[in-house]
């Protein structure tokens, strides 16, 4: 069964889809920002209908984030991670709340602790953290101990 | 229900606040928009308990990280340490041995039943059955010193880390765990005459809470808020880890939909707990209960899910081949059943049944902020 | 008020004030998980007067068991000043003392004592039930001994 997945989404996305390949029962699929949408809801057509996480990584040596998508099919039983990267400066990507209602609340928290921008997503507003006037503290250019010496310890 | 049928008033919406000091929320901020006594929208204001956990792990190696995410959800330890200590082998590709699989899926499993207990508990509380609450509260008692007798932590074992578990069982411990599980399965008897069979109970929680296995699935409901609706859907029996695939168990499941089949569903898996705890506890292979790791592991990325108490928990984590991970991220059950699902229920019900749909969905505040 | 009284009846109120602490239910953070034998039969608190109360106008004692983060420090505060006088505060846990395991998280308060003035402070990630009770038991010392409260 994965096979006809890995095989159909080859052939119907072939200049979006970079790598997609089986490792360990599960679908590793590489898009690019273009056509990440499309394929993401051809696999919802497909019966993946849960959405376990949205995850972001920053790579600053890169100057990229990495956004990851994992979803779970229910009837099927099967699992795909679809990674997409995306600029790091003015990073912002389609929301996916049309497909996957959970989506909302996962791209709302991390677009506090990132700053990535997700067009469409109908809330962005703080979840976490209040009065926050620093950089999106995942990022990883924030050092927290840093931060933590000086305001809280009073060491410079 | 309007106050006022007659007099055509334009609506004012009156904010309740539920929590985060409240006798029935737990430490979190629910703001409900009411008319007259119906909920008309609730807004949740997670963050009370956010420590920033994730990037706390991104400064320690991977055995200090195995005292850190224990802390993830309180009142389950053991479900965080396994998701914890297979993603970290999942990324260093090594197997723990078969004797530490079986213990760690005994203790998870006590730790299983241990959160439902808890959970029977607090619900009692937050409905007003006090001596559900007294009672469930003294039997927790008994796993907990069987924690402390195998790990030396009541309720923070750090027992697992990642090439298998920390020291072996000690000797009688088998016997010790099969009278507790015969008191355990006794005291289910008086929990069923107690609370779940009680009429004020039933009443409270039947027909309040309700959706179908189409909307959990789209909110991103798992464990027994979405078996609850009649979806077969368990981590253990779909992607089987540690030594479920050599036990027999029962997946719970109820039709409904509604609060009283989501408590009904954690009562039978306190049962089944005991089920796979016998077969275990009848035949551990014997051997080592732990293998050595490097402390640098390759470069790669590693996903695991686990099923945890509440539901679902996913541990992502990328490694720069140093010995500290570049990045964890944690999924949490009640991320979605407090953030999505909650506010979906809300909407539409009594002010008086807020409590009850809130419990029913067996949140914990601490893996929802991390 | 205290010296108009005569030396019997004021000991008499300290000894009630003691026997019949009230906490406010309010329990943050991990560090509060072995305050919950106490609730239940296990260890049972109600037979040396302690009751968990919901409204902080009823309470004598706020307990900030485990770690505080900067949102929830603001609504500490506030519970703390609605209580009526005498009160008092515990403190549970290393982390709301020194930080503790969090010492270098961006979002926790490292020193409760600088937002809430702290009479018994009770260590431990988390703390034993006996040394709960044991910090429960010295507050009630304290009260005994004279203690006024805030």
């Amino acid at each position: 069964m994965s096979e006809e997945i890995i095989s159909s989404l080859k052939s119907e996305f072939a200049d979006s889809i970079l790598k997609v390949f089986l490792e360990d029962k599960k679908i590793l699929v590489t898009v690019k920002k273009e056509g990440f949408y499309d394929v993401l809801s051809s696999l919802k057509g497909m019966g993946f209908d849960h959405l376990s996480d949205v995850t972001c990584i920053d790579y600053i040596k890169e100057q990229e984030f990495e956004i990851f998508y994992h979803l779970w099919a229910h009837k099927k039983k099967l699992r795909v991670s679809v990674k997409v990267r995306i600029p790091r400066d003015s990073s912002s990507i389609r929301s996916v709340t049309d497909l996957w209602t959970g989506a909302q609340i996962h791209e709302r928290e991390n677009h506090e602790m990132f700053g990535v921008n997700f067009p469409g997503n109908p809330d962005l507003s703080p979840l976490f953290l209040e009065d926050w006037e620093e950089i999106p503290p995942l990022r990883k250019d924030f050092d927290t101990r840093k931060f933590v010496r000086r305001k809280y310890y009073g060491e410079e | 229900m309007k106050s006022n049928p007659e007099k055509e008033e334009t609506f004012v919406p009156f904010h309740l606040p539920f929590g985060p000091q409240h006798p029935a929320s737990g430490h979190f901020y629910g703001s409900v928009k009411v008319d007259g006594e119906e909920v008309v929208e609730l807004e949740p204001y997670p963050g009370y308990l956010h420590r920033g956990l994730e990037k706390l792990m991104e400064y320690r190696t991977h055995i200090q990280n195995s005292v850190l995410v224990d802390r993830i959800c309180v009142l389950e330890p053991f479900s965080n340490e396994m998701g914890y200590v297979n993603v970290v082998e999942k990324i260093a590709g090594i197997e723990a041995p078969e004797r530490a699989q079986s213990i760690r899926t005994i203790m998870a499993e006590l730790g299983r039943i241990l959160s439902h207990i808890t959970w029977i508990a607090i619900v009692s509380l937050a409905l007003g059955l006090d001596s559900g609450a007294r009672i469930a509260l003294g039997d927790r008692e008994g796993i907990l010193r069987l924690n402390e007798v195998a790990t030396g932590g009541r309720i923070y074992p750090c027992y697992f880390i990642p090439g298998g578990v920390r020291r072996d069982l000690p000797e009688g411990f088998e016997e010790k765990t099969l009278e507790e599980l015969d008191y355990l399965k006794s005291q289910l008897n008086l929990y069923d005459s107690l609370i779940f069979r009680n009429e004020t109970f039933v009443t409270r929680m039947s027909g309040v809470g309700i959706f179908n296995a189409k909307e959990a699935i789209a909110l991103g409901a798992t464990g027994p808020n979405l078996r609850g609706c009649g979806v077969e859907s368990d981590v253990r029996k779909d992607e089987p880890y540690a030594a479920y695939p050599r036990v027999n168990f029962r997946v719970m499941t109820m039709k409904e939909g509604d609060a009283y089949s989501r408590v009904l569903c954690r009562r039978g898996e306190i049962a089944e707990s005991i089920s796979i705890l016998r077969q275990l506890l009848q035949d551990t292979p014997k051997g080592k209960f732990r293998i050595k790791m490097t402390t640098r592991t390759p470069k790669g990325n590693a996903y695991f899910c686990c099923e945890a108490a509440r539901g679902e928990l996913c541990f992502h984590m990328v490694s720069d081949g140093t010995d500290k991970p570049y990045r964890v991220k944690v999924r949490g059950p009640s991320f979605s059943h407090t953030l999505s699902e909650f506010p979906y229920l809300a909407r539409g019900a009594q002010i008086a049944d807020i409590p009850a749909i809130y419990w029913s969905l067996d949140p914990c505040p601490p893996d929802m902020d991390r | 008020m205290e010296k108009l009284r005569p030396k019997a009846m004021i000991k008499s109120i300290h000894e009630a004030r003691a026997w019949s602490l009230w906490v406010v239910n309010y329990f943050n953070s991990c560090g509060f998980i072995e305050l919950f034998p106490w609730l239940g039969s296990g260890y049972d608190m109600e037979r040396f007067g302690i009751r968990v109360v919901g409204s902080p106008r009823h309470a004598d004692v706020l307990i900030v068991a485990g770690y505080i983060t900067q949102k929830a420090v603001k609504r500490v505060r506030r519970i703390y000043d609605q209580m009526p006088s005498p009160k008092y505060a515990m403190a549970l846990g290393s982390c709301c003392m020194t930080g503790g395991m969090y010492w270098d998280s961006y979002s926790t308060v490292k020193r409760i004592d600088e937002y809430v003035p702290v009479d018994v402070w009770v260590l431990g990630c988390p703390p034993r039930p006996e040394n709960v009770g044991h910090g429960l038991m010295m507050l009630m010392k304290k009260i005994k001994g004279g203690f006024q409260g805030h």
